[in-house]
């Protein structure tokens, strides 16, 4: 299993040459729900004993999940974990698996007071729902719990006669979905926890050229770039060898699915920025220091509108103008009404710990939860009315990823971008964003945007990420 | 006559002794170790989310507890640990007081958690506050109950639609999501 750690490295390398904006957001991550690159699975330490790599019994019975029940008389430690039951005597190599017995290569042996379980018990442990897989790391010399939906190893480019394949090794190779067809902006979602590692480096005739992960509602995704002179793609999914093969060819093939239109490079249409001042009525927000969020997000909106109508000839719309309480489904319907072509959700942050601090913006992600079902004529997947914003996923990162850059680039980090669907997006069918432009916990950041200049300054910021968007540079 | 007395004697003493030895035997172990197992108080491990000291991500803490028997207990447990808050690094992210009041699995892995009102009112924050409070939640009971794959997040018997108007709160949070 490839280093986790060396893919990290190879994205902060790849976008340190691109500048702190971007390297900040490689290196703060898109999402704190699942692991991701550079995060770890539970795991526990192994040590040799006599020759024999063990795990402490009670490392093994938490990542068992397991009860233990220690009978001294006998020397024995039972391990129950739900239907199953494991038991461990000193000094012996024989343990008993539910009715059975396996026979470890070395005894269990006592020392400094706990038991030492050699780690090849974990291959002889029973496989199903209701026990926690062990899996043996000998390159970190840990024992790792493999999350439920299975591991996604390392990828390897292979490129031959105007081809080029991308091979992973993938528990369950039946779960990946190709989730953008840009080939800009080619996504693909794999079940399963990355634990593998990306290429180096790219081979020049590659029709990939680049290849970084990015967050997922579930499992592992990826965006790639890929080459103007490829024409198509398909997946191969190979269960029974644990791969999934993606496959890009240069030549035209009925073979291959044909990348997602493409529109003339250049800037994107904006004809109507909808602003929503986060909160408001009864629904103050976070107050701290004297600021309220309420107050605060109407201020900057109605500051943002004349930054953005100064720069951009785009229509403002702005779903609150005074304080008062506004339904979510209320703003939806005035970001949907006016037609948006973005939706910035305007709010401020809060958190109990002061030394939190920064901007975070949240993104529908790109994966649609609802489910699809097969009708006569072939597949349709049906989208609820609350994720509508999820169709414009790959919009919106974009968005959030131009914003943040911006803050990032006039000192208001840390910044950090979530895909999570965000209250305020509910029934929004437009890309958008919740943007938490400061945390008003955070001493420094309640001084810059309380101060005099403060609310001007962060309407230009969020406006400059804007219209960086907008160029679509 | 003497023979008989001697033989009477040596009849009680046998019996006394035999009454004495049976009264002092201790019980006979219990056949297999399931019962065996279920008379001592067992130790569980359990892993536990905080938010992290900046707010950007979760920090896991493991603590043993005394083994529950059924799931509302083990759930009410998990929760209880949760609202004691971290003792290591991490920053608690429940509203305080936070308690369950009823867990309900479903034939399909879908609890139904019933939070305390303390939840609702004692939620305080942004965002930030509140992602950490239902990730530490979702990834607490999906990290330690593996029969739960979907969480669905009720206050006081009633449905919550967000907690501090950033997350919704109106669908289940599917686990495997959050591993």
């Amino acid at each position: 299993m490839a280093p986790a750690s060396g893919a990290r490295a190879l994205i902060a390398r790849a976008l340190r040459r691109l500048g702190p904006p971007l390297l900040a957001l490689a290196t703060l991550g898109v999402d704190g729900r699942a692991p991701r690159i550079g995060e770890t699975l539970e795991s526990a330490p192994t040590r040799e004993v006599s020759g024999t790599t063990c795990v402490g019994a009670n490392d093994l019975a938490r990542l068992l999940r397991a009860t233990k029940f220690w009978h001294p008389e006998v020397r024995k430690l039972i391990l129950r974990a739900g239907p199953h039951r494991i038991q461990l005597t000193a000094e012996d190599p024989f343990v008993v698996v539910d009715d059975g017995t396996v026979a470890l290569p070395a005894p269990v042996m006592p020392v400094g007071g706990e038991l030492q379980v050699p780690v090849a018990l974990a291959d002889l442990l029973p496989r199903d729902s209701t026990l926690a897989r062990l899996v043996f790391d000998p390159r970190r010399r840990v024992l790792v719990v493999a999350p439920p939906s299975g591991v996604l190893g390392s990828a390897r480019v292979v490129v031959q006669e105007g081809r080029t394949r991308l091979v992973f090794e993938a528990d369950r190779p039946e779960e990946v979905v190709v989730v953008s067809r840009a080939r800009d902006h080619f996504r693909v979602r794999f079940g399963g926890f990355f634990s593998g590692s990306l290429p180096d480096a790219l081979p020049a005739a590659a029709l990939v050229q680049r290849i970084r992960p990015i967050g997922a509602a579930a499992g592992s995704a990826f965006e790639m770039a890929v080459s103007r002179q490829a024409t198509g793609f398909r997946v191969v999914r190979d269960t029974r060898a644990r791969r999934v093969v993606l496959e890009f060819t240069r030549e035209p093939s009925s073979e291959f699915t044909a990348f997602a239109p493409e529109g003339p490079p250049g800037p994107r249409d904006l004809r109507v920025v909808v602003l929503d001042p986060g909160h408001g009525g009864r629904d103050a927000g976070v107050t701290a220091g004297g600021l309220v969020e309420k107050d605060l997000t109407l201020a900057l909106a109605r500051q943002l509108e004349s930054e953005i109508g100064r720069r951009l000839r785009v229509r403002v719309v702005l779903t609150r103008t005074e304080d008062r309480d506004v339904p979510v489904e209320a703003r939806a319907e005035i970001a949907n009404r006016a037609r948006a072509d973005l939706v910035v959700s305007l709010h401020f942050d809060g958190f109990p710990n002061a030394a939190a601090g920064g901007a975070t913006a949240y993104v529908p992600p790109a994966t649609y939860s609802s489910a699809g079902f097969t009708g006569g004529a072939g597949s349709l997947t049906v989208l609820a009315w609350r994720e509508a914003a999820t169709r414009h996923a790959v919009e919106s990162r974009a968005l959030g990823e131009a914003i943040l850059s911006s803050l990032e680039l006039r000192g208001d980090g840390p910044i950090l971008l979530r895909e999570l669907l965000p209250y305020p997006l509910l029934g929004v069918d437009a890309p958008g964003l919740l943007l938490e432009c400061a945390t008003l916990t955070a001493r420094a950041d309640r001084e810059r945007v309380g101060g005099r200049a403060g609310m001007a300054e962060l309407a230009e910021t969020i406006a400059d990420g804007i219209q960086a968007y907008q160029r679509n540079e | 006559m003497r023979r008989v007395w001697i033989g009477l004697l040596v009849v009680a003493v046998l019996a006394s002794v035999w009454y004495g030895v049976t009264r002092r035997s201790p019980a006979p172990p219990a056949p297999g170790g399931a019962r065996g197992d279920s008379a001592g108080t067992g130790l569980k491990a359990v892993r536990l989310f905080f938010a992290s000291p900046d707010g950007d991500s979760l920090v896991s803490e493991t603590r043993e507890i005394l083994e529950q028997s059924n799931l509302h207990e083990r759930v009410a447990a998990l929760v209880a640990e949760l609202d004691r808050g971290p003792r290591g690094g991490g920053v608690a992210a429940l509203p305080a007081g936070t308690a369950v009041l009823h867990a309900y699995l479903d034939e399909g892995g879908g609890l139904t958690l019933d939070l305390s009102r303390a939840f609702e009112q004692g939620f305080r924050g942004g965002a930030m506050t509140e992602y950490a409070a239902v990730a530490s939640l979702v990834r607490t009971l999906g990290a330690n109950l593996p029969e739960v794959k979907r969480v669905l997040l009720v206050c006081g018997g009633a449905p919550l639609a967000t907690l501090g108007g950033h997350v919704p709160l109106d669908q289940p949070f599917d686990v495997s999501e959050w591993l």
